[in-house]
C-alpha cells in the first residue's frame, strides 16, 4: 500500500492581535492509497484549517509558514497556481459541512457538477452529461435525469449532500477530503450518506480525510484516527485501538463524556474549563490546564507524538512516558 | 403515584400557506396534528425527531408563542390554551424556555446581571436594586458560574458559559417547568457533559421537571425517564426510556436507533432502514404517516391511519401492532 498524501510538520498560522499565531503547529500525517483518516476534534482545534491548508486555500491573513505536503511524494507547496489547478479536483477534491451553502443558489446542479468536469478533462457536452448523470445515479439521487436539472433550494438537505459528493467525485479524485459530511443532517439520513461513503471508498478506491467532531461517525468510516487539541495532534492510531483503549487523557476525556457511555443515574464525565482560544494557548502542552494528570515538565515543554507499547496509539503526552 | 404537571391532548398547530396577490390560504403546515402526552412532577420528557417532525412547534405552542388551532395544554389543571395574555403571565413565570443557541438567544448588548435579571424585573421579584444584584449573584452560582462576571457582555464567553447564562435566566425567575429547546446540541462533547450534569443536578436540588427536544438520542437516552418519538406531526411511539431502546416497537423508532453510530468500536456498523427523505408536512403522505419510508409497510397502510396501540409499557401508532393488524 503506497502514501498518498503525507504531511510532515504543517504549520498554519495566522496573525492575532500582531503576532503570528500557529493554529495548525506542526502537524504530521499520511493517508495510505483507497483508506480513511479521520481527523478529530472539538470546534477550533484547527482540523478544517488543516483541510484548507492542503488544498492551499487558507484563507486570508493566514498563511502556510513551515512544513511539508506531500502527494505521491511531491511537495506541492511550491506549486504555482496553475499547478495547484491541477492538484484540486484531479488528485484532491472537498465535501463540505454545509451543502445548504456551498452551493451556487441561482445556477442548476447539474451544471455546478460539469463545471469541475469540464475545467479537468476535454470532454463533449453530450459526454460530460451522461457521466454526470450516471454519478447523479451512482450516489444514489433518485430520477437522476429530472434532478440534474433541479436549483439546490428544490432539493433535501441530504439530496444536495449527494450532491456535494457527486460534484467532488466527478473529477475521480484520488482523495476524497471531507469535511463535517453529515453535521448538518438527520440521523437516518446521515446513515445513508455513511453508507454511499463507504461504497464509494470501496468501488473507486477513493481515499478520505474525514473531518469530524463526532466520535460515533468516525467508528463508521475511519481506518485510522488522529486527534487534535488546540492545533496539534495529540494522540494518532489505528481505530479499534484509539476508541477502544486510549492512552492521551484528552481523548480518554472526550469518550467518557459521550452520554452513550454513561450509566443512567450516574454523571458524565467532564472535561475541566474550556478550549482555550489561540491567543490564551499556555506554554508547553496546550491540554494541561484542563487536565487531571498535569505535572511540571507539561508546563516547560511541549509532549511529542511517542509510540506506545507496541499495538496501541502514538500519543503526545509526558504522564504516559512516565508511566506508560 | 406522582403527580402530573403537564398534559396536552390532541395539540394541533397548523401553520397557513398563503399564496397569490390576496394572500389566500391554500392549505395548511400541520407541524403538529394531534399531540398528546403527560409530564410528571419532577421528571424528564424527551421529545425526539428529525428536523421538522414538529417537536419545536409543540414547545412553542405550549408557552402560546405561537397559537395552536385547537387541542389542550393543561398545567396545574390550568388551561394554558383557553387563558387571556393576563391569565397566562402568571404561568410564563412557571414555565421557562431554553434554547438551542446561546450566541442568538441572548442580546449581545445587555450585560449579564441585566440579561439573567430581565425575567426578575418582569415579574418584580425584587424590591430593591441590592436584593436584585443578590438574586443573580445567587443564581449564577447555581450554574457554577462566578458573580464576579455579572457585569460582561455575553461575547465575552465561551459557548458554554453562554449556555449556562441562558439556563440562569430561565432559573431566575424561579419556574416549575424548562423547556429545553436543542438546549446541548450546538455544544462540543466536553462542554455538552458540563451542561448535562448542570441539568441534572438542578432537577435534584429543585425538583425541576423538564420538557427535553432533540434529535441526539444518545443525549436521550441518558437523561430522559420518558421518551415520545416524533414523525410529521405525530408522536408515533411513546415509552419509558429503556423500553424504547431496548425494545423499540414503531418500525421508525427502530430505524431512528439503527442509525445511530455509535463510538464504541467493537459495535456493528450503522444500518440503513429508513430509506429516502421526509416528506412535506404541508402534503403528508395518505394513511400512515411513514409508509413512504417504512420497510415492513403492508398494504393497509397507505390507506388508514394507524391507531394508537396501548402497548404493555408505553404505546404507538402502527399497523403492525395492532390486534387485527397483518402482523406477518
Amino acid at each position: 500500500m503506497s502514501t498518498l498524501l503525507e504531511l510532515e510538520g504543517l504549520t498554519t498560522s495566522f496573525p492575532i492581535e500582531g503576532k503570528l499565531v500557529p493554529i495548525v503547529d506542526e502537524v504530521s500525517l499520511k493517508i495510505d492509497e483507497g483508506k480513511c483518516l479521520a481527523l478529530v476534534g472539538e470546534s477550533g482545534c484547527g482540523k478544517s484549517m488543516t483541510a484548507l491548508s492542503i488544498l492551499r486555500l487558507v484563507p486570508r491573513p493566514g498563511v502556510i509558514t513551515s512544513g511539508e505536503i506531500r502527494i505521491d511524494g511531491r511537495n506541492i507547496l511550491p506549486y504555482s497556481v496553475p499547478q495547484m489547478r491541477a492538484v484540486r479536483g484531479d488528485d484532491v477534491s472537498m465535501i463540505f459541512q454545509e451543502p445548504m451553502t456551498s452551493l451556487n443558489p441561482v445556477t442548476r446542479v447539474g451544471d455546478q457538477v460539469l463545471e469541475a468536469l469540464r475545467l479537468h478533462e476535454k470532454v463533449s457536452k453530450k459526454a460530460a452529461q451522461q457521466r454526470g448523470v450516471a454519478l447523479f445515479k451512482r450516489v444514489g439521487i433518485p430520477d437522476p435525469e429530472a434532478r440534474f436539472r433541479s436549483y439546490p433550494h428544490q432539493m433535501s438537505g441530504g439530496l444536495k449532500q449527494r450532491v456535494m459528493i457527486a460534484m467532488a467525485l466527478i473529477t475521480k479524485p484520488r482523495l476524497l477530503l471531507a469535511d463535517e459530511p453529515t453535521t448538518a443532517l438527520d440521523v437516518t439520513i446521515q446513515a445513508q450518506i455513511i453508507e454511499l461513503l463507504r461504497e464509494l471508498q470501496r468501488d473507486f478506491k477513493t481515499a478520505i480525510l474525514l473531518i469530524t467532531h463526532d466520535l460515533g461517525v468516525v467508528n463508521q468510516l475511519a481506518d485510522e484516527i488522529s486527534v487534535m487539541y488546540a492545533g496539534r495532534v495529540v494522540e494518532t492510531g489505528p481505530r479499534q485501538k484509539l476508541l477502544g483503549s486510549p492512552s492521551h487523557p484528552y481523548t480518554k476525556g472526550l469518550l467518557a463524556a459521550l452520554p452513550s457511555r454513561a450509566l443512567p443515574g450516574q454523571p458524565l464525565f467532564e472535561i475541566q474549563g474550556t478550549v482555550p482560544s489561540p491567543k490564551d494557548w499556555p506554554e508547553g502542552c496546550r491540554f494541561r490546564g484542563r487536565c487531571a494528570e498535569a505535572r511540571e515538565v507539561c508546563a516547560a515543554s511541549i509532549p511529542r507524538l511517542q509510540d506506545n507499547p507496541p499495538g496501541l496509539t502514538r500519543t503526545a503526552c509526558f504522564a504516559r512516558e512516565e508511566s506508560p | 403515584m406522582s403527580e402530573v404537571l403537564l398534559e396536552v391532548e390532541d395539540l394541533c398547530t397548523w401553520f397557513p400557506i398563503k399564496k397569490g396577490l390576496l394572500r389566500k390560504t391554500v392549505g395548511h403546515v400541520r407541524a403538529v396534528d394531534g399531540v398528546s402526552f403527560r409530564l410528571e412532577k419532577g421528571k424528564t420528557l424527551a421529545l425526539v425527531g428529525e428536523s421538522g417532525c414538529g417537536k419545536t412547534t409543540v414547545g412553542r405552542s405550549i408557552l402560546r408563542l405561537v397559537e395552536p388551532r385547537s387541542g389542550r395544554v393543561n398545567y396545574c389543571g390550568k388551561d394554558l390554551l383557553s387563558l387571556d395574555e393576563r391569565g397566562l403571565r402568571p404561568l410564563r413565570q412557571e414555565i421557562q424556555m431554553i434554547f438551542q443557541d446561546p450566541m442568538t438567544s441572548l442580546n449581545p448588548r445587555m450585560r449579564v446581571i441585566d440579561l439573567v435579571a430581565e425575567g426578575i424585573d418582569n415579574f418584580g421579584l425584587a424590591t430593591s436594586p441590592s436584593e436584585r444584584e443578590d438574586k443573580v449573584a445567587s443564581v449564577l452560582k447555581r450554574v457554577k458560574m462566578s458573580p464576579d462576571q455579572m457585569g460582561r457582555f455575553p461575547h465575552e464567553f465561551s459557548g458554554g458559559q453562554r449556555q449556562r447564562i441562558g439556563i440562569a435566566r430561565a432559573l431566575a425567575v424561579e419556574p416549575s417547568l424548562l423547556i429545553c429547546d436543542e438546549a446541548v446540541s450546538a455544544l462540543d462533547v466536553s462542554i455538552q457533559a458540563q451542561i448535562l450534569n448542570l441539568l441534572g443536578q438542578l432537577q435534584d436540588e429543585l425538583g425541576l421537571s423538564y420538557l427535553f427536544i432533540t434529535h441526539d438520542l444518545s443525549v436521550v437516552r441518558y437523561l430522559a425517564d420518558e421518551v415520545a418519538v416524533m414523525y410529521l406531526g405525530q408522536i408515533v411511539e411513546h415509552a419509558p426510556v429503556e423500553r424504547l431502546f431496548t425494545s423499540p416497537a414503531h418500525p421508525y423508532t427502530q430505524g431512528l436507533l439503527e442509525a445511530v453510530p455509535s463510538a464504541d468500536p467493537n459495535t456493528e456498523a450503522v444500518r440503513v432502514a429508513v430509506l429516502g427523505d421526509v416528506p412535506s408536512p404541508a402534503n403528508p403522505p395518505s394513511g400512515c404517516r411513514f409508509h413512504t419510508r417504512c420497510p415492513q409497510v403492508f398494504d393497509r397502510c397507505p390507506v388508514e391511519q394507524p391507531p394508537v396501540v396501548v402497548l404493555p409499557l408505553g404505546s404507538a401508532r402502527c399497523h403492525l401492532l395492532s390486534d387485527d393488524g397483518e402482523g406477518s
